[in-house]
């Protein structure tokens, strides 16, 4: 079964996850001081507004949307740009380009076994804890279901574009600022740090027209729409799925073409 | 036999980057940059036959490692032609590493944190072995080595020797048509490089795998090869058989001693004593150059023992490097 082939690397993924008990400790603690810090922040931010409402949000509505942001963060980022650039300075991407498995799914496969446990370990936790917090902020409908296929397609979109960025490891052979220089446009960018309605609107436009809203905005967005017009949910799903296409050709194309660059150190 | 490499005048060039010096050199290479063309490897042919055990040698730097990663696919030859398996690697990466097995003796394929019976069965899915042949090879493991305390060991906990054995098992378990062995007993002990040249030896007799094999340990090549490409500076020196190589290296061996007094001296009467050898000495060592046609050195060490007190010894074997140096030197006969 061909399945198989990649689900056995999901399975190793997991259980080698949780032959680590002290980093998810140290995760939780870490994601914790990020939240009261983003608690505080835009605690000021709303008492220097003077109103209840900024942007057509409560401050309510922007804390549950960061800190879902923040859970869905843990949960989708995988440090691909790091780990590639990682194997391609020591060499040790030789072994992973020998598989029978093509190098840009071996890697997904590779990494998806954190999906699953991130997803019960942090994002499922944190989504609980703030539906009982916030007691029914968070509608539970049909909203869910579109929520899963957008979460699924934010997966792909993001995993495409860090593959592209860690692509650009095999001509710099560096990897720490081309790293850092993804995050903070990425997580900018997507709304993951400020909700994109607070941003001014020609920065909104440019945004639009870029696939990292799709990464995070839309499937939050879809998630905290309680009554979805089927309208508005099928627009952003089909924007996320042409960026999801869209993006896979693309680190495809651009993997196929710099494999050539290839100059593999050492040994 | 059928041909399973067949490699035709295949050259590989580099761009290299030529750095400037210090801290202005520097800044100016982020503005302006040199490039040269290195080749790495230049116009190498060669047909290797399955189920052949090849000895890849050469110094450090030769292209040896270049050369196997355009044979898996890794690299694409700047020109020539390379057939492994019938396939062009570097075109049907995927599908030629369905066909081939690799070992680095630097890094390791395994799951880091996990136990070797895991790797295993992951492999055993990503290579998609019926689980009969999985089996099979299992049990072949089983007469050969005692797997059974590595099966359930996480890799990280082996030691060195027993994670290279487990790396070898690795890349045999999809039975490939090759298996690439990048020095393989780099770091060993005596004792466990003679496991892993046996293992090796078997995997070879019993499922008829090419094995391509580079290193820097002549008892490597000894116990497995009977055939020797040795390549430097990206050019073929030689393509032949061992018994072949033999008359650079076999009958040289160089047997360092130790002896109270001035060892210049010593070297001195010595070389007196026994005029068919060449004596020399440096601060902690008398070397006696021994052709093993003219003397036996054992009959040297009893001579010399009756007139000198020797308080250490070392007997050296001839290395790749002065091979090289030698077939360099004298060129092939």
């Amino acid at each position: 079964m061909k399945l198989k082939k990649y689900l056995t690397l999901t399975r190793a993924g997991i259980i080698e996850a949780l032959q680590f008990r002290l980093s998810f400790l140290v995760m939780v603690v870490g994601n914790l001081l990020y939240l009261i810090v983003v608690y505080f922040l835009w605690k000021a931010i709303y008492a220097s507004a003077g109103t209840d409402v900024v942007n057509g949000m409560t401050f309510s509505d922007t804390l549950i949307y960061l800190v879902l942001a923040t859970a869905l963060f843990n949960f989708m980022e995988m440090y691909i740009v790091w780990e590639i650039g990682r194997n391609v300075q020591s060499g040790k991407i030789v072994l992973d380009l020998l598989k029978p498995i093509e190098y840009r799914k071996y890697l997904f496969w590779a990494y998806s076994g954190t999906f699953v446990t991130q997803f019960f370990l942090t994002f499922l936790p944190t989504f609980i804890a703030v539906a009982v917090v916030t007691n029914g902020a968070i509608p539970m409908g049909i909203n869910l279901l579109y929520f899963v296929i957008s979460v699924i397609m934010a997966v792909s979109i993001n995993y495409s574009i860090d593959f592209i960025v860690g692509t650009i490891c095999l001509y710099t052979e560096s990897i720490w600022g081309i790293n850092i220089m993804k995050q903070v446009i990425v997580l900018l960018l997507s709304g993951a740090t400020i909700p994109i309605a607070f941003f001014p609107d020609t920065l909104k436009t440019i945004v639009s027209y870029l696939p990292f809203q799709s990464i995070y905005n839309a499937p939050l967005s879809i998630l905290l729409d309680g009554e979805p017009k089927p309208q508005t949910v099928f627009t952003t799903l089909g924007i996320q799925l042409a960026w999801c296409i869209g993006m896979m050709l693309l680190s495809k194309l651009f993997w196929k073409t710099s494999l050539r660059q290839i100059t593999v150190n050492g040994g | 036999m059928s041909a399973i490499i067949e490699i035709r005048n295949i050259t590989k060039e580099f761009k290299v980057l030529n750095r400037r010096e210090g801290l202005k050199g520097s800044l100016k290479d982020l503005f302006s940059r040199d490039y040269k063309t290195v080749r790495a490897v230049d116009n190498i042919s060669m047909t290797i036959e399955q189920g052949e055990i090849v000895g890849y040698l050469g110094p450090n730097g030769a292209g040896k490692s270049t050369t196997i990663k355009m044979m898996t696919g890794v690299l694409e030859p700047t020109s020539g032609e390379i057939l492994v398996g019938g396939n062009v690697p570097y075109q049907n990466r995927t599908r030629n590493a369905q066909e081939i097995g690799v070992v680095f003796g630097q890094r390791s394929q395994l799951w880091w944190a996990l136990p070797l019976v895991e790797s295993f069965k992951i492999l055993k899915d990503i290579y998609q072995i019926p689980d009969a042949d999985y089996e099979d090879m299992l049990s072949l493991y089983r007469s050969l080595v005692d797997i059974e305390p590595l099966l359930h060991k996480p890799v990280r906990q082996m030691s060195l020797g027993q994670r290279t054995l487990s790396d070898i098992l690795a890349a045999f378990l999809h039975n490939p048509k090759i298996v690439f062995l990048d020095e393989p007993t780099i770091g060993l002990d005596v004792s466990m490089k003679s496991k892993i040249r046996t293992l090796i030896h078997a995997l070879n007799q019993k499922k008829n795998t090419t094995v391509i094999l580079t290193t820097h340990d002549m008892g490597d090549v000894d116990a497995l090869c009977h055939r020797i490409v040795i390549i430097d500076k990206g050019k073929m020196l030689y393509d032949n058989d061992i018994e072949h190589l033999k008359s650079f290296f076999g009958s040289y061996r160089t047997l360092r001693l130790r002896i109270d007094g001035d060892l210049k001296a010593q070297a001195e009467i010595i070389g007196k004593e026994i005029p068919e050898c060449s004596v020399s000495a440096d601060e902690e060592w008398i070397s006696v150059l021994v052709d093993e046609e003219k003397a036996k050195v054992i009959d040297v060490l009893a001579k010399l023992q009756k007139t000198h007190r020797i308080k250490d010894m070392q007997l050296m074997e001839i290395s790749t490097e002065e091979v090289i140096k030698k077939i360099y030197e004298e060129g092939v006969k």
